[in-house]
Order: structure tokens, then C-alpha cells, then sequence
């Protein structure tokens, strides 16, 4: 990506989204209707264009960096952090080569698209989500693979805009408003911006507007005066027009609002002694506001370049977790977890991966959970050579990991998280179905090759050739006591856990039950009660 | 939460009301995960209240709502959309937002 070409293509973007921004503003019903996505992504994309401006970047990542800082600090809204998100994504591909090809253009969509559904944890279909994602979709047939850069930008397009005149039919409110998704109407106008810009060929016509933006979105307009200046003039019978129509040849951004016996004015000039003198003829001036917007703008770009290499300021006590399965990774990510390892019971890791993902957590202290008894030697180890003051809650399984991660908060200090998981660990109990791979006796157990092999608080309890009888001696051990809470976790041959589920709610009235995919090997059900 | 109507009263339960905040929350762009202090059924449909306080008082319902955005997202942005999004949802289900409407952000994923 070079500045000049991608400054370029983020104008076109920009010219064709405000050419529609009203339009959209009017489409906007979900997730609230209030009328301003096309406004918000506007001034979202007119943060990218101003950044670029005065950008001095010379290499591709300086550009992409550039691009994603901006659009991160510009993000206004729902659409326009959604889009930001997108940007993210898509730059992130670009910025790594010079090369603008139809593959690499092809891994941005992807990449945008993948940003953009990593930021929530329940996607809506039927959004700019949708847009992005089928965009990305058209990218990977393999039809278009071979195309030239320009047909192949063109196709996406196409695919998009098909995409948007879908959404109707995939969220309710749209259909019920007859209209499409606001955020992907822009997404797709802004697409059709960089097209064009990209092929050199004129945008389309669209019919002029001329509506003003509304107060808010004011302040954010570029403009080529100095000071922003807000005051209130009180007197009687104030003449708001007169007023008006004096102000209106100082600058810009006038608004003058109010009434007779007051009016607050609004506006953007190099000299606001003139504009306040010509209140003083009127009525009495107060609350007298003025902002050397210049200034403002400098003081933005520092607290920019500040907050690149900061550490996140809430993020105080940071959490590594090694575990096995895509399901319970995903768990253990979505309660929280900075980083997470693959690993468990026949792949453990390293001293050094888990250094490496202490290394990589923001923050200045770090809890591990090791998920496993063979983990924890190897976890201390970690803990012993990383830099960062490293804590080890010797989690023996995954199922006990999960629920000492029911304790974990992100922003308390490291020594309460510790205390409050252990804490955790102390009041629970797990089980854990797996099959025997020899035939031995242990506990007092004799187990058969083959086996199904029952374990509670890792000591052998039951093993049988049938699933269900494993199973249920498991559960009543695992729930001996008063539980109220019992959590399983479905691995790589699970059973059907309906009969399963009805049985223990008919002995146990009042305990609350969950099922959650695991994924893990060997392990085909993991328990764990409190 | 109680409507008379002419057919007898329709009452809403605070559970109910917590899952319709939990659900609008989780589905606000930015938001990775509910938080809070409960266990981890907290970040499932079923067990989605848990990153949700609702509690009533004399002036309507106050709640509080905890959630962790992705790292490299406006959390201000996020943070107003997550606000706007559940008073839009209280108002359409229940006829009534809230009175007072806390969010926390709790944590920053990176992924």
C-alpha cells in the first residue's frame, strides 16, 4: 500500500459515502433507530481521509498503521466501530507487502471479515456483518481467484450489494421496516467508492444534498478556521436571524439556536472578538466558550501516538490457560482468558510456550491455570524464568480451570484473583468419563482394556463396558454433598446426554445444570459440581 | 415489574428482565463476553444473567451490567451502544428503561 495511492482511494470512499450518508441516515433501524449511521460512519471514514492527509508514513505497515489508528480514535457509533473493526482487519493484510493483488485483496476481505465477527460475542445476521462476510465469501470461490485485480474488486462488489438487498430476509425489524441494513448500505457505498477509485472510472450520480449535519456531528467537520467559538446572548426581543446572517460571513459551522430572550450560538471563525461584538449590540453576553480547535487537534494526535504503546490500562491482572479443544479454548476465551495454549493430557507444553504467552499478556502480572497435573510442574517452571511476577493456580483438569475461572476478574489485583480462585478449586468436585487403554486395577477398580473408565476427584470409581452405567455412578459421586451447580463438557464421543440430564434433575430437584462443547480427546464427558 | 390490565395483572420477573438485558448486551457489536462474578454459565443463553444485576427500586428498575470488549475497539462507542441498545429492548419488551443503567467493562480480550 503506498500513502498516496490508499489517500486516493479513501477520498473516492469518503465522496461516495457522503453522497448517500443521508439516505442511510434514513434506513437506520437496527440496533436502535436513531437515524445517524450514515452520519457516524461518515464522520468514522473522514477521520481515515484527515489522518492521511497529514500522515507522513512511508512504508506499507506505516500506512496501515496509520489507517487503523484512525480509525480506532475516529470510531463513532455502533456502524462506525463495527467498521473500524473492518478496516483493522483489511488493512492488516495489506499493509504487510507493497502488493495489491487479486490474492491479497483477497486475504484482506478475510481478514476484515474475521475482525469484524472476533469483536462480538453474539453476531447478528443480517448487518454490515453479513455484508463484509459474503464479500470475503465471493473473494474464495474459486471462479474468481484468477481474475485481475479491477473484475475481481468489481464481483466482491456485486456480491455485497446482493448481500444488502438480502437482509431483510435475515432480521425482522429490517423486514418489518421494508428496509435494508443501514450500516451495510454504507458498508457497501464505501466499497463502491474504493472500486471506482481503484478502476479511475467516475463515481455514480447521486442527487445533491445539502441537509447540515447535526450539532454533534458539527464539531467534528473540518474546518478551516481557527477557533471554535460558543456563546449565549440574553436580552429581549433577540432577532435570531439578523444575528445569523451576521455571523454567516465570519465562518463557519454557524448554529444559532433559542429564542427571543436568549440564543446560543455556535460557530467556527478566525476572530471571535467580531462575532462576540456583534452579540454585545444585541443583549448581554455570557458563558463564553473559545477553543483553538488548531490546537485541539495536535493535542489529539499526542494522546494518539501516547496510547500506541501503552499497556491497557484496565487489564490488571492477566490470565494464561492451557487447555485441550477448540470448545473449551473458546470457553476459556470468552470468560476472559489473555491468551490461551493447546495442550493437556497427551500434549503438554513447554516451560517456554507458556513463558511465550506470558510474555505476550499486557499486563504486568499474570495468573496461569494449567488444567492438568502434569501441567503444574512445567507451569511453575514457567513462572519461575518469566519476567512478570507469575502466579500458578494448580487447576489438576479442565473442568476444575473452568471453574476457578468463575472467579477470575480481569481488573482486581493479582493476589485477590489468586485467593478467589483457589478459593474456587477448594469448594468443587470433578469427574471425568474416559476408556481404558490397558487392562489394570487401580483404586480397587478392575478395569478391562477397552473399558469405559470412571474417575471423581481423579480417583477410579467405576469401569463397565456400557457408557451409561460409568456415567451414572460418576454423577452421583461427583454429586455427593449438597451441589447446586453441576457443569458438563462434551468431548470427542460423547454421548446423548438427554436421558442423562432428565435423570438428575428428577433426584436432584434445584440443581441448575449446563452443557458445554468441550472438544477435548480421550475424554468423551468432563464434570465438575459446587 | 407488574401491568394491570382489565384481564388481571401481567407480571415480569427480574430473571426475565435479566435475560432480555443479558441478551441484548451480548448481541451489542464489541462486546466479547458478559462478565461479573458468578460462574461460568454466565456467558451462556441459559445462563446469560450473570453478568446482569437487576434490581428493583422505587423509581424503576436499576441495573447494572458488566461485559469485556475486544482490545483495539472504542470502549466509549461500545460502551454507548451496549447503553442505548438495552434501554431500545426495555422499552419494546417491558413498555419501560430503566431508571439507572450502570455498564462496567470488566476486561479487554485480545485475540
Amino acid at each position: 500500500m503506498e500513502l498516496e495511492a490508499v489517500r486516493h482511494l479513501t477520498r473516492c470512499a469518503l465522496q461516495n459515502l457522503e453522497a448517500h450518508r443521508r439516505r442511510i441516515d434514513d434506513l437506520n433501524v437496527y440496533p436502535v433507530p436513531d437515524g445517524d449511521t450514515g452520519t457516524n460512519l461518515t464522520l468514522t471514514l473522514r477521520s481515515i481521509v484527515e489522518a492521511l492527509e497529514t500522515s507522513t508514513a512511508e512504508s506499507s505497515e506505516a500506512v496501515a498503521k496509520d489507517v487503523t489508528r484512525a480509525a480506532l480514535m475516529g470510531a463513532r457509533g455502533n456502524s462506525g466501530v463495527i467498521f473500524s473493526q473492518i478496516v483493522r482487519g483489511f488493512v492488516d493484510v495489506l499493509g504487510q507487502t507493497n502488493d495489491v493483488s487479486t490474492p491479497r485483496l483477497r486475504r484482506a476481505f478475510r481478514g476484515a471479515s474475521d475482525a469484524a465477527y472476533r469483536a462480538v460475542k453474539r453476531p447478528v445476521e443480517g448487518t454490515m456483518l453479513t455484508v463484509i462476510r459474503e464479500m470475503a465469501e465471493e473473494g474464495e470461490r474459486k471462479e474468481n481467484r484468477r481474475l485481475p485485480a479491477p473484475t475481481f474488486l468489481g464481483t466482491v462488489l456485486a456480491r455485497g450489494e446482493d448481500a444488502l438487498a438480502r437482509t431483510p430476509e435475515m432480521l425482522d425489524v429490517l423486514r418489518n421496516a421494508g428496509v435494508v441494513d443501514a450500516g451495510g448500505a454504507g458498508l457497501v457505498e464505501i466499497a463502491r467508492g474504493l472500486v471506482y477509485g481503484a478502476s479511475g472510472e467516475p463515481l455514480p450520480e447521486v442527487p445533491v444534498e445539502s441537509e447540515a449535519l447535526s450539532i454533534d456531528a458539527i464539531h467534528l467537520e473540518l474546518s478551516e478556521y481557527r477557533y471554535c467559538t460558543v456563546f449565549v446572548v440574553e436580552g429581549e426581543s433577540l432577532d435570531q436571524a439578523a444575528l445569523e446572517s451576521t455571523l454567516e460571513q465570519m465562518g463557519d459551522s454557524l448554529l444559532v439556536v433559542g429564542d427571543e430572550s436568549a440564543l446560543k450560538v455556535h460557530v467556527h471563525t478566525d476572530d471571535p472578538g467580531a462575532a462576540l461584538s456583534a452579540a454585545t449590540l444585541l443583549g448581554v453576553v455570557d458563558g463564553v466558550e473559545i477553543a483553538n480547535m488548531h490546537h485541539q487537534t495536535a493535542q489529539r494526535e499526542d494522546r494518539l501516538l501516547e496510547s500506541a504503546g501503552a499497556p491497557l490500562p484496565t487489564l490488571e491482572t492477566g490470565l494464561v490457560a492451557v487447555c485441550p479443544g477448540r470448545g473449551n479454548r473458546r470457553l476459556f476465551e470468552s470468560m476472559g482468558a489473555t491468551r490461551v495454549i493447546e495442550g493437556g493430557q497427551s500434549m503438554n507444553p513447554s516451560a517456554a510456550e507458556i513463558i511465550a504467552a506470558i510474555d505476550a499478556v499486557p499486563s504486568p502480572e499474570v495468573i496461569v491455570l494449567p488444567n492438568n497435573s502434569n501441567v503444574i510442574l512445567t507451569a511453575e517452571q514457567a513462572a519461575l524464568h518469566a519476567l512478570k511476577a507469575v502466579r500458578v493456580v494448580p487447576s489438576r483438569s479442565v473442568q476444575a480451570g473452568l471453574a476457578a475461572m468463575g472467579r477470575y476478574v480481569s481488573t482486581n489485583t493479582p493476589e485477590q484473583n489468586e485467593q478467589d480462585m483457589l478459593d474456587g478449586l477448594a469448594s468443587i468436585s470433578t469427574g471425568e468419563i474416559t476408556i481404558a487403554s490397558r487392562d489394570v486395577e487401580l483404586d480397587g477398580v478392575q478395569i478391562r482394556k477397552g473399558d469405559f473408565l470412571g474417575l471423581v476427584d481423579e480417583t477410579a470409581v467405576s469401569a463397565a463396558p456400557d457408557m451409561s452405567t460409568v456415567v451414572e455412578q460418576v454423577v452421583a459421586r461427583v454429586l455427593e454433598g449438597e451441589r447446586e451447580w453441576l457443569a458438563i463438557l462434551t468431548g470427542e464421543g460423547a454421548p446423548s446426554l438427554d436421558g442423562l440430564v432428565a435423570a438428575i434433575e428428577r433426584e436432584h430437584p434445584g440443581i441448575s445444570i449446563e452443557i458445554h462443547h468441550g472438544g477435548q480427546p480421550h475424554y468423551p464427558l468432563l464434570f465438575v459440581a459446587e | 415489574m407488574i401491568a394491570s390490565t382489565e384481564l388481571g395483572t401481567i407480571a415480569v420477573s427480574t430473571e426475565a428482565i435479566a435475560q432480555i438485558v443479558g441478551q441484548a448486551a451480548a448481541e451489542s457489536y464489541g462486546v466479547v463476553a458478559l462478565a461479573g462474578r458468578g460462574r461460568f454459565s454466565r456467558l451462556f443463553p441459559w445462563g446469560i444473567k450473570k453478568g446482569v444485576d437487576v434490581e428493583r427500586r422505587e423509581d424503576g428498575l436499576a441495573i447494572e451490567l458488566r461485559i469485556v470488549v475486544e482490545h483495539g475497539l472504542k470502549l466509549a462507542e461500545v460502551a454507548a451502544t451496549v447503553r442505548s441498545r438495552v434501554q431500545y429492548e426495555l422499552e419494546r419488551m417491558i413498555g419501560v428503561p430503566a431508571a439507572a443503567l450502570e455498564v462496567h467493562i470488566d476486561g479487554v480480550r485480545s485475540s
